[in-house]
């Protein structure tokens, strides 16, 4: 139980396949755009997290050309090297401090146009021995994932085609995606080719270049500043061992603690009868319902029974992803804090065609390294508590 | 932003080629030799008897140090696999000229499961439960590439 109360004020994002600008660029236009929409100036921040790769970037201190764009020069600024949702979960411990009163926290990366996604994932393998052979990369890690989730609990090809459908049908309606496959449907999804089976190109998070900004505030300061604050209830982070020989794929261990951790923050006993809409990570199809199941959306092994009766759809009784997810869009650092975003635009019934009806309570999930070693959780809601 | 023609000056394209000369450490350069003599070698942890290859000093569920080593495999079993219809080069897909088969394999002896590729066998052959054997290469090279593939046995 914390004291002080940390609200989410505003958000903005920016996608696309061919970033015509460069990165600096689009950082200030977003970050711009998004202190005018709440009028206020860069002077108003009183702590910066920044969330970027040097890998991905292609120089050291990847935020170090970050800082002008965004406003922090000469301010309160430090960078989280992970997924969005941590550096989300940082942001608001700064705020817990009491030292601050508003944070600014801005993720992005270029993995359209500037870099190879599946290499800067390489660069996460252990030197000595798996980046010497050459055999996990990003793709043969997540297909033996998803095949360990079929195996043990007998999802089919089909019912894996409807869960990309789903996520690419919701994706057709938000402006955020940048997937040329958005609005595929299960008969698409089964004829892409296969990558590496069972998974197809369809079932895979398409490059993307992206950035995204959340604004925090404490507690009056976030009244202040908005009329429809977004709370931030619980917060969880978890990593498990990085050997995946020696993890139960077709669960993530590192997620339900996670979980467990931010719901136990947000008073939460009851996931799915609490959560009104989720926005999770999942970089491929088959890692929705293992992420489901270990947030406790829905029963263990049960992804084919949700994708066959549509269960996590947008009117259904526990909506996952109404945005898309990770298959509309997923700008590595980024992606964390736009599935943040996406709950807090549903929150303030922002979310357009996308929106779920009353929706007051969400979960967001994000997550690094191979076959979901590393996952963070945040519970937001409307409802201050 | 609309997409719009991008401007890339060939200066603006930016390399980014380090080699780096990494130790392998005590306990990589122990199971490198043994690949050499055709021996798979994994250690035992004291706590929770758990057998990991490849070896580590320190055992991540219990924290002890993992100095008792044993030979493990070197046939084994397929618990997972996948079917490879592409390659990944650094970060770049291309279709592959033939289908591979990876897999994760429980080396007997070990808890711990190996990744390695199996071949000698047409992919829709791969079952989960098959029995393989590990192939060494000839003659030696002290590498791990020693250690280099699977094959079905028996």
């Amino acid at each position: 139980m914390v004291e002080r109360k940390i609200a989410i004020v505003a958000q903005a994002q920016i996608h696309s396949k061919d970033m015509p600008v460069p990165r600096e660029r689009m950082l200030f236009e977003l970050v711009k755009g998004l202190f005018d929409s709440v009028g206020i100036t860069r002077h108003d921040i009183d702590t910066f997290v920044l969330c970027s790769n040097d890998f991905s970037a292609g120089r050291t201190i990847s935020n170090v050309f970050e800082d002008t764009p965004v406003g922090a020069y000469m301010k309160d600024e430090t960078k989280v090297e992970a997924d969005g949702v941590m550096a989300a979960t940082y942001a608001t411990a700064r705020l817990l401090s009491g030292l601050y009163d508003t944070a600014l926290v801005v993720g992005n990366s270029l993995g359209a146009s500037q870099f190879r996604p599946y290499l800067v994932m390489d660069y996460e393998l252990n030197p000595v021995y798996d980046r010497q052979l050459g055999l996990i990369n990003e793709l043969s890690a997540g297909a033996l994932q998803a095949k360990a989730y079929m195996d043990e609990y007998g999802l089919t090809d089909s019912q894996l085609d409807k869960i990309a459908a789903r996520l690419l049908a919701n994706a057709a309606k938000n402006p955020e995606s940048i997937n040329d496959d958005a609005g595929a449907t299960p008969e698409d999804v089964a004829a892409s080719e296969y990558l590496y089976e069972p998974l197809r190109r369809l079932h895979c998070y398409p490059f993307t270049d992206g950035a995204c900004a959340l604004l925090l505030a404490a507690g009056d300061k976030a009244r202040e500043l908005t009329d429809k604050p977004v709370w931030i209830r619980g917060v969880g982070d978890s990593l498990d061992t990085y050997y995946i020989g020696e993890r139960n794929l077709a669960r993530s261990r590192s997620t339900k603690l996670a979980a467990e951790r931010a719901y136990k923050m947000a008073g939460i006993s009851d996931p799915a009868g609490n959560i009104d809409v989720a926005e999770v990570s999942a970089k491929f199809a088959a890692q929705e319902p293992i992420i489901c199941e270990e947030l406790g959306l829905f029963p263990e092994g049960s992804g084919g029974e949700v994708a066959d009766k549509g269960s996590a759809a947008i009117g259904a009784a526990m909506p996952v992803c109404p945005s898309g997810g990770a298959l509309g869009s997923y700008a590595f650092c980024s992606a964390g804090l736009v599935r943040i975003a996406e709950c807090y635009k549903q929150l303030t019934g922002a979310a357009g065609d996308t929106q779920v009806a009353g929706a007051s309570t969400a979960v967001a999930h994000g997550q690094d390294g191979f076959c979901l070693q590393h996952n963070a959780v945040m519970v937001v809601s409307s409802e201050e508590g | 932003m609309a997409a719009q023609d991008r401007i890339v000056v060939d200066n603006a394209v930016v390399p980014l080629d380090f080699t780096y000369n990494y130790r392998v450490g005590q306990s990589m350069e122990k199971f490198i030799k043994g690949l050499g003599d055709k021996k798979i070698l994994g250690v035992k942890c004291s706590g929770c008897s758990k057998v990991v290859v490849p070896p580590r000093q320190f055992c991540g569920t219990c924290n002890r140090v993992m100095d008792e080593w044993v030979e493990v495999g070197p046939g084994g079993t397929v618990e997972l696999y996948t079917v490879g219809h592409v390659t990944v080069e650094k970060g770049l897909v291309e279709v592959a000229d033939a289908p591979s088969v990876l897999a994760l394999i429980k080396l007997d002896g070990a808890t711990g499961l190996l990744a390695g590729e199996v071949e000698g066998v047409e992919p829709s052959g791969v079952k989960n439960g098959m029995r393989v054997r590990a192939v060494f290469k000839e003659p030696a090279e002290d590498s791990l590439n020693d250690l280099d593939h699977f094959e079905p046995a028996g």
